[in-house]
């Protein structure tokens, strides 16, 4: 079907969705059907489709890509056997702007795109790779992934951590990463944060997920399912309010055989820790009433009490007599070591659970791959190790290679873009793509910069920076630098990324969908987009490059490796050298920004 | 601050096993986007042929012998963020506290005490207004009180996170009906950033955020001119292959469908109209950002272009402290606000009132929902030491049009205002967040029971948590 636009296909009517899928699926159209009878259509006509029709001839096994490590070989196993075949290894160009993104969220520009191309060694993208990792963009753009998942945001429906205590926690996160301190040391640090809210980042952990409308143990609970979700990618809220058994037997058999009580000893781990809200006086604004917390193992007795009735949860009552709940790790019953600190014994048993590492390779492959080899990120079956990843060996090599690489996150990450499998083509040159071979890996799946990728793309392909004011922080020149995604004007650069999609960290989560806003605003959004291309904006890439030449030749490739990071090929050049000498010559160099700006290829990754 | 005390069955933890879920192993290989794509938009036949194992992913349930009103096409929902005090205005309870001059007096054969003199606008259209006054909030904490209502549960509930906004879920419904002049946006948000948005639905439900501006839409038109952007269209859509081959995949060629969408919006006649005002206008509202919004929503409704949820908010009743303060330099107080909500509102009835429906014999009015909502009341009685009102659960909803019957007092407090002595409705209890939105959703012919199972957590998604059993149900006393 070709796509037609979402307004168009529904003013047909169902005859045009259905009149599609007859001539491949056995479906009985219906006349003037309901929306429900039209969903059961649906329905039904996907169940009939048999899940091989699309696939290949069995390619020569020969021309498979190289494999240079175990990723590959897992990857390109799994496509012989069942007869995929992958496409081919990217262009330098392709490769480049590729890795530049995942790694650092930003483009690479002109200049750089030129050196790498010149460049004739053969192990330029593994030095590449290495380079990125090194840089100070790529301390933003994990930092923004560790804010993501840990949800660093000033303000929630629960609590407000204000932006003093997101700073300190921006700012921990980003000295972690900046210092290459290990993954599950961050997690422990942040599952144990001690002190001022304000000043000591990882006791944000415990502030943001305080529950102020209930008894304390819906913080702990909160803060048990947090850290079970985040970290160990397991929907532990589901057994927050009652048992799995009859609740979760299809969405996770694991957690199906666990109860409500073992729910609570995970949450009994924070019964010892205390939040004491303090008041604060804002330097910056006197009239403000900002609260912070000192988050300590205050109550060295502490136990997790079953006798609530009010809150956000079922009642909590005496089990068998039993009137508290000592820690227990849900996955495997460790508790504390005599003396140790209850979340401290948490942060130790949680980080040396194997699932933990599981979880973090799967979230980092969605990163750079764009699909999690378990869908969704943070919903793992440990029951169904075998069937529920695409590729469970992989996922087990991934998750142990972690742990030997001491939870370094650049490390892994290195092995991830230098396999083959990464870095083949977003275009399927063997034949006619098929979208069920995406699950295989055999192209790279594009997808959507993020709204702080697209932001910080159209500064560095026009020139024009952008600046952000960050209460606390003072400027920052990039999106992919703000603390959190509530920054930013929402008359201007805040709308933009709001419109992308970079959520909330709280109850709108950080989305790659496409929307009509976004087209609208990539065309006509006067302060992001129409004053970067203008000639007479200083310093813009179109006045430098009308500044540097007539040749529209020139233009046009100069034009290209800005926006899109890459030379235009032969027919491009022509079309565009057609373009520029059809008008005025200045004019159709901002025309031809914009053009590439809008292009398919500027927006996806 | 009181805190709620929530009975069990109000904890939003759906019955996971009756919902006709798969098994999770289904779904491998799929990303959330394109599982919500798949299912949510229920567009792409040829999408489901592509996929690796495809088993139903879209399905509802919904509970047997459901009567829905289907009285409107559309709902304008006024969210008064802050919370005002419900009884200083649509639950008045006069006492030593109540100022002179907000002019107590008798409406519709002496059942409705009303502040005239604060409201005068609002004041002469009480026989379209329907008061509900046994609302009770479930929680005092403003954010998570506003997320609550616009989403109907609880923001911590085992769904909060993957809700979509309850204009969201309209927008989505009514998708099927579209037209093809229907060129807007479903669910539009006037000065609403930061409200809920999709949750686990695709960005087309979205709400379409606009910033009222008498200029209109800062992206429907090309700042650099009609010429201009026809050479860069056309040029693009000659350069740019991609956009013809889908080469790049399924998610491109999405993207390119919303450019050919946003074209036809701007392309559409008289469309930056609907989102722009002339200052006569203005002044007819209020001379306020909160009025403009409101002259955008009549535009909207109007306009019959596919915009089926109007949300118009408007902040700052958060009044702690001075809540009775005259109006002067920088107060803010019930003066202040009802300054620019009373006209705003007052001439939104009217101008409903007076334009046609799109059927004979009715008007606008008649087939648009009109909502004002709040996340809680404030405290009754005496002012507090800060001469203010605090967060309060008691509180109540204002409704009018879309099937609605004027002139309803529906439930009734006790004299302090802060207790209910009669629920005035069927299920004679509270009415919450959650009943609300099953009134509106009945209203606009949804059927408030529908389960969901396309949703991430494969749990089953529920449009109001438990309607399916009947802990929740519209107000049909209303209609």
């Amino acid at each position: 079907m070709k796509h037609k636009s979402w307004v168009a296909i529904l003013a047909a009517g169902p005859a045009l969705l259905f009149g599609d899928q007859k001539a491949t699926c056995p479906v009985v159209p219906i006349v003037n059907p309901s929306p429900q009878a039209i969903y059961h259509q649906l329905s039904v006509a996907t169940e009939s489709v048999a899940p091989t029709r699309h696939r290949a001839v069995e390619p020569a096994k020969s021309s498979f890509p190289p494999a240079v490590n175990f990723i590959d070989t897992e990857v390109f196993g799994k496509m012989r056997t069942d007869g995929v075949m992958p496409t081919t290894i990217a262009g330098d160009e392709e490769f480049l702007r590729r890795v530049t993104l995942d790694l650092t969220g930003q483009i690479p520009d002109a200049a750089t795109v030129q050196a790498f191309v010149a460049d004739a060694t053969t192990d330029k993208r593994a030095r590449k790779i290495d380079q990125l990792l090194a840089s100070d963009a790529f301390v933003d753009r994990w930092t923004m992934w560790f804010g993501d998942l840990v949800q660093n945001v000033q303000a929630s429906n629960n609590i407000r951590e204000y932006y003093v205590g997101r700073n300190a926690y921006y700012n921990y996160i980003h000295d972690s990463i900046k210092n290459a301190k290990p993954y599950d040391q961050m997690v422990r640090e942040i599952i144990s944060g001690k002190g001022d809210s304000f000043t000591n980042g990882p006791s944000d952990f415990w502030v943001r997920q305080i529950q102020t409308n209930g008894p304390v143990q819906d913080t702990y609970d909160n803060l048990a399912a947090q850290s079970g979700e985040k970290f160990l990618a397991m929907p532990m809220l589901c057994i927050s309010c009652h048992n799995g058994l009859g609740h979760l037997d299809l969405v996770n058999t694991y957690l199906k055989s666990k109860t409500r009580y073992d729910f609570w000893g995970e949450a009994a781990f924070f019964a010892r820790t205390r939040a004491q809200r303090q008041p604060y006086t804002d330097p910056n604004n006197p009239n403000a009433n900002l609260f912070k917390y000192d988050v300590q193992d205050s109550i060295p007795n502490g136990a997790y009490q079953l006798n609530t009735t009010s809150g956000n949860k079922t009642p909590r009552t005496a089990v068998n007599g039993q009137s508290t709940v000592s820690p227990a790790f849900l996955l495997t019953g460790e508790a504390p070591r005599p003396g140790e600190p209850y979340r401290d014994a948490l942060g130790r048993v949680m980080t040396g659970n194997i699932q933990f590492s599981r979880a973090a390779v799967n979230y980092l492959w969605k990163e750079m791959f764009g699909l999690g080899l378990v869908e969704p990120t943070n919903n793992m079956d440990i029951n169904q190790l075998n069937t529920q990843p695409t590729h469970p060996n992989l996922l087990t090599l991934l998750a142990n290679e972690f742990v030997a690489d001491k939870y370094d996150l650049r490390a892994i990450l290195r092995t991830m873009a230098n396999s083959t499998t990464y870095q083949l083509s977003t275009k399927y040159t063997p034949g006619s793509w098929s979208e069920s071979w995406t699950p295989y890996f055999a192209r790279h799946l594009a997808h959507r910069l993020t709204a702080e990728e697209m932001l910080d793309a159209i500064t560095t392909a026009t020139s024009v920076p952008v600046t952000f004011n960050v209460n606390g922080i003072g400027t920052v020149n990039a999106a992919m630098k703000l603390p959190d995604t509530l920054e930013a004007d929402r008359n201007t650069y805040g709308r933009f990324l709001d419109e992308f999609g970079r959520g909330d960290r709280d109850t709108t989560p950080r989305s790659n969908d496409t929307s009509i806003a976004q087209s609208l605003s990539l065309m006509n959004d006067g302060q992001v987009v129409i004053t970067r291309i203008h000639r007479n904006t200083a310093n813009s890439t179109v006045a430098k490059v009308l500044a540097s030449t007539t040749d529209p030749g020139s233009i046009a490739d100069q034009l290209y490796l800005a926006t899109l990071s890459r030379r235009p090929t032969a027919s491009e050049r022509q079309q565009a050298i057609g373009f520029l000498t059809g008008g005025n010559l200045a004019q159709r160099t901002e025309d031809l920004q914009w053009v590439l700006l809008n292009s398919l290829e500027f927006l996806f990754d | 601050m009181k805190r709620p005390k929530l009975p069990k069955s109000t904890i939003e933890c759906p019955d996971c096993n009756k919902a006709s879920g798969f098994p999770l192993g289904d779904a491998k290989g799929f990303s959330r986007r394109r599982f919500l794509q798949v299912g949510a938009t229920g567009i792409i036949a040829s999408y489901f042929l592509d996929v690796v194992n495809p088993r139903v992913l879209y399905g509802r349930t919904i509970a047997a012998n459901v009567a829905l009103r289907s009285t409107a096409t559309n709902a304008i929902f006024i969210f008064l963020s802050g919370a005002p005090s419900n009884i200083d205005t649509w639950d008045l309870k006069e006492g030593a506290w109540t100022p002179s001059d907000f002019n107590p007096t008798s409406y519709n054969g002496g059942n409705l005490r009303f502040p005239q003199g604060l409201m005068p606008n609002t004041a002469q259209h009480l026989d379209k207004l329907s008061f509900v006054r046994s609302g009770l909030a479930w929680a005092a904490v403003h954010q998570l009180g506003q997320t609550w209502a616009q989403i109907a549960r609880n923001p911590t509930g085992a769904t909060g996170a993957i809700a979509p906004h309850i204009g969201s879920v309209v927008s989505l419904e009514e998708q099927v009906a579209r037209k093809t002049s229907d060129v807007l946006p479903g669910f539009i948000a006037l000065n609403s950033a930061g409200i809920p948005s999709s949750g686990y639905f695709p960005a087309t439900y979205a709400p379409f955020q606009v910033i009222p501006a008498s200029t209109g839409l800062p992206t429907i038109s090309h700042p650099d001119g009609p010429t201009r952007f026809t050479d860069r269209w056309n040029f693009l859509h000659q350069l740019d292959a991609n956009r013809t081959s889908g080469a790049l995949g399924k998610v491109t060629s999405d993207m390119n469908n919303f450019y050919d969408q946003s074209k036809t919006l701007m392309d559409a006649p008289n469309i930056n109209a609907l989102f722009s005002f002339s200052s006569t206008e203005h002044s007819q509202y209020g001379s306020s950002t909160f009025g403009d919004s409101l002259i955008i929503a009549r535009n909207l409704v109007s306009a019959r272009k596919g915009t089926r949820f109007v949300q118009a908010t408007f902040g700052n009743w958060d009044h702690h402290s001075g809540i009775y303060d005259k109006p002067g330099n920088g107060v803010n107080s019930l003066y202040t606000q009802s300054a620019q909500f009373d006209p705003a509102f007052g001439a939104l009835l009217t101008d409903l009132k007076n334009m046609p429906g799109s059927v004979a014999g009715k008007t606008l009015l008649d087939e648009t929902l009109v909502v004002v909502v709040a996340e809680f009341g404030r405290t009754v009685g005496a002012l507090n030491n800060q001469q203010g009102r605090d967060h309060n659960l008691r509180m109540s909803t204002v409704w009018a049009g879309g099937g609605i019957r004027g002139g309803l007092v529906i439930g009734k407090t006790d004299a302090t205002g802060n207790d209910v002595v009669d629920y005035g409705w069927s299920q004679n209890r509270d009415i919450r967040p959650e009943d609300v939105t099953c009134t509106i959703y009945s209203a606009l012919g949804i059927d408030y029971t529908t389960v969901r199972h396309d949703d991430p957590l494969n749990r089953g998604f529920e449009y109001v948590p438990f309607a399916k059993d009947g802990t929740y149900k519209p107000i049909d006393e209303l209609f």
